[in-house]
């Protein structure tokens, strides 16, 4: 019953909302990007990072760094801080933080399979998938020949397994179907975690399901957008946008017959949530979409911290470090590019 | 009226030395400044590739940031065996000053194919054609107008910057067929850059060649001297 989280919610997520809210006040604040936007090389940043939680990670990696390694231990820390989190979890927490893995998953399996598509290595391949997506029989992707294969022989013990009811075809994996293939199990994830978040109810249904939607209308934009000038007629983009979320249905309806960025925006600037986004960029750009998008998205996170006793404040927590190491891989790749005139661009401030 | 021959005889000899002393001054000086217009040309273009490169790795760590570091990374790319999409051919070419080898780019050759196809675009015709008399360079063209010229706004609806097109948005498939635009900003910078190398390699050969004229032509003055 919404209202009377307070009474029963500590019991069993106390001690985990303690730790993700500690976890929290270690983010980046202001005076650590300037500082880090100063610095001159790689080696200055990690001497910065090495007086943050990020320190312990970083201590030991030779010189000269290189920007996707920096990138990789910061994300392990994420990853020991999730399966802190994970382990301690009961349901139906511990459901609700898989969850949040599951698109890292999504992306793992993609590569594993676009890259024997190219013919890669496996093991080179599994170096470059992301820890949080990790599953036991992932090796085995790289046998499949078409979907109907990779859901029989691997993903039908996965929680992806549910997923794949409208991939299932036997066409032969080529790179438009990987694509969408990679959208439509997607679509279907966050149609699910929306629903587990509505039946889950309370303070975590009402925070949930608006960051849940705000993913599915970033995700219609940015799919519209990448979709411009490619052979994906309009009904199969149409049917890549999620069923759910300030845009459906109508929103979708525009977006799926739109053709430059220009029309993107006169159907997004009809809401109120996204006219504000747009009124940041001028006519015909879409270079600075993204960074509006991410500001967006982390006033969003951060407001979902103002409230208690619910389960948003994992997703958004999780959400805003992967924020984080976005931003410091743009800051590292403007220093070891000379480029740092162009710092700004990016960097999305969380507090 | 005899004398009068023999005195003019000496002067008209005098006058023809003269005016074959000046024509050479004139031959060597020009030799000069088709030395120094051609490394001017090579300086900006040297400086026009370095501020193109400079776009096109940022706007590829900005497509890295927008679609995620698994998205884009090198273990994507394809190891199968596939023709070149782009080719280069070095040809000698003869003109004035000697022969001097001549870089010719081919882009967008049909892949199907596997030879330079129906898609093919000769970035260097203009060029080669243009050097085949010497010519000083006209100033005061900005690097980045190359850009412009090569790819003005709105140049897609021929058939032939139609095939182009395809052939872009097939070179980027490695990583998915829906990518930011910015990977394809990225794209057009590096395929720029690319075009730009060729030039300076040609711009490179004729600056040796006119040096190697004006060296010839000091050496031939020295040696009358």
């Amino acid at each position: 019953m919404y209202g009377f989280e307070a009474l029963t919610f500590n019991i069993h997520g106390g001690y985990l909302e303690a730790v993700v809210r500690g976890h929290r006040s270690s983010l980046l604040t202001a005076s650590d990007y300037n500082n880090l936007c100063q610095c001159e090389t790689l080696d200055d940043i990690k001497m910065h990072l090495s007086a943050t939680e990020y320190g312990p990670y970083l201590q030991n990696e030779p010189s000269p760094l290189h920007t996707t390694t920096i990138v990789e231990k910061c994300t392990l820390k994420l990853v020991d801080e999730y399966k802190h989190m994970l382990c301690q979890a009961t349901e139906p927490l511990s459901t609700f933080l898989e969850y949040i893995t599951y698109g890292h998953m999504i992306d793992n399996v993609v590569l594993i399979v676009t890259g024997t598509l190219h013919e890669r290595d496996v093991q080179e391949l599994l170096e470059k998938c992301h820890p949080l997506g990790m599953f036991d029989s992932i090796a085995s992707l790289a046998v499949a020949q078409n979907m109907r294969e990779l859901y029989r022989l691997v993903l039908v013990d996965t929680p992806l397994a549910p997923y794949f009811s409208e991939c299932i075809t036997s066409e032969d994996l080529d790179d438009m179907n990987i694509e969408i293939m990679r959208n439509t199990l997607y679509k279907a994830y966050l149609e699910d975690f929306y629903k587990f978040c509505k039946k889950l109810g309370g303070a975590t249904a009402e925070i949930m399901t608006d960051l849940l939607a705000f993913e599915a209308d970033k995700r219609a934009v940015n799919i519209t957008i990448n979709s411009i000038g490619t052979e994906l007629t309009r009904d199969d983009r149409k049917k890549l946008y999620s069923n759910f979320g300030l845009l459906y249905p109508y929103g979708h309806e525009e977006l799926a017959v739109c053709e430059d960025v220009d029309q993107v925006r006169a159907a997004l600037e009809k809401y109120p949530a996204y006219q504000s986004i747009f009124a940041k960029l001028s006519y015909g750009e879409s270079q600075m979409l993204d960074k509006a998008f991410y500001e967006e998205e982390v006033k969003r996170l951060c407001l979902a911290f103002e409230q208690q006793f619910h389960y948003g404040v994992f997703f958004a927590y999780m959400r805003l470090r992967e924020q984080e190491i976005r931003n410091l891989m743009w800051i590292s790749e403007c220093v070891a590019q000379n480029q740092k005139s162009r710092v700004h661009d990016s960097v999305v401030f969380i507090f | 009226m005899e004398e009068e021959e023999q005195q003019n005889r000496p002067e008209s000899c005098e006058n023809g030395r003269e005016d074959g002393e000046a024509e050479e001054q004139r031959q060597q000086e020009e030799s000069v400044l088709q030395f120094l217009d051609s490394m001017d040309g090579y300086l900006t273009l040297l400086d026009s590739l370095s501020s193109t490169l400079r776009q096109g790795w940022i706007d590829l760590a900005s497509a890295r940031h927008s679609m995620g570091v698994s998205r884009v990374t090198s273990v994507l790319f394809d190891l199968k065996l596939h023709s070149a999409s782009t080719t280069l051919h070095v040809a000698e070419q003869a003109d004035s000053m000697g022969e001097q080898p001549h870089f010719v780019l081919y882009k967008w050759s049909s892949s199907d194919s596997g030879k330079c196809g129906s898609g093919e675009i000769e970035i260097d015709k203009r060029e080669l054609q243009q050097s085949s008399s010497p010519q000083l360079r006209h100033r005061g063209a900005s690097p980045h107008s190359e850009l412009q010229k090569e790819y003005p706004a709105g140049s897609t609806t021929s058939p032939k910057a139609y095939q182009v097109q395809n052939e872009r948005f097939k070179l980027l498939s490695v990583f998915g067929t829906l990518v930011s635009p910015k990977l394809h900003t990225a794209q057009l910078s590096f395929e720029t850059a690319l075009g730009t190398l060729v030039k300076i390699a040609n711009m490179r050969s004729s600056m040796l060649s006119a040096f190697a004229q004006v060296q010839k032509q000091s050496q031939a003055t020295t040696k009358m001297a």
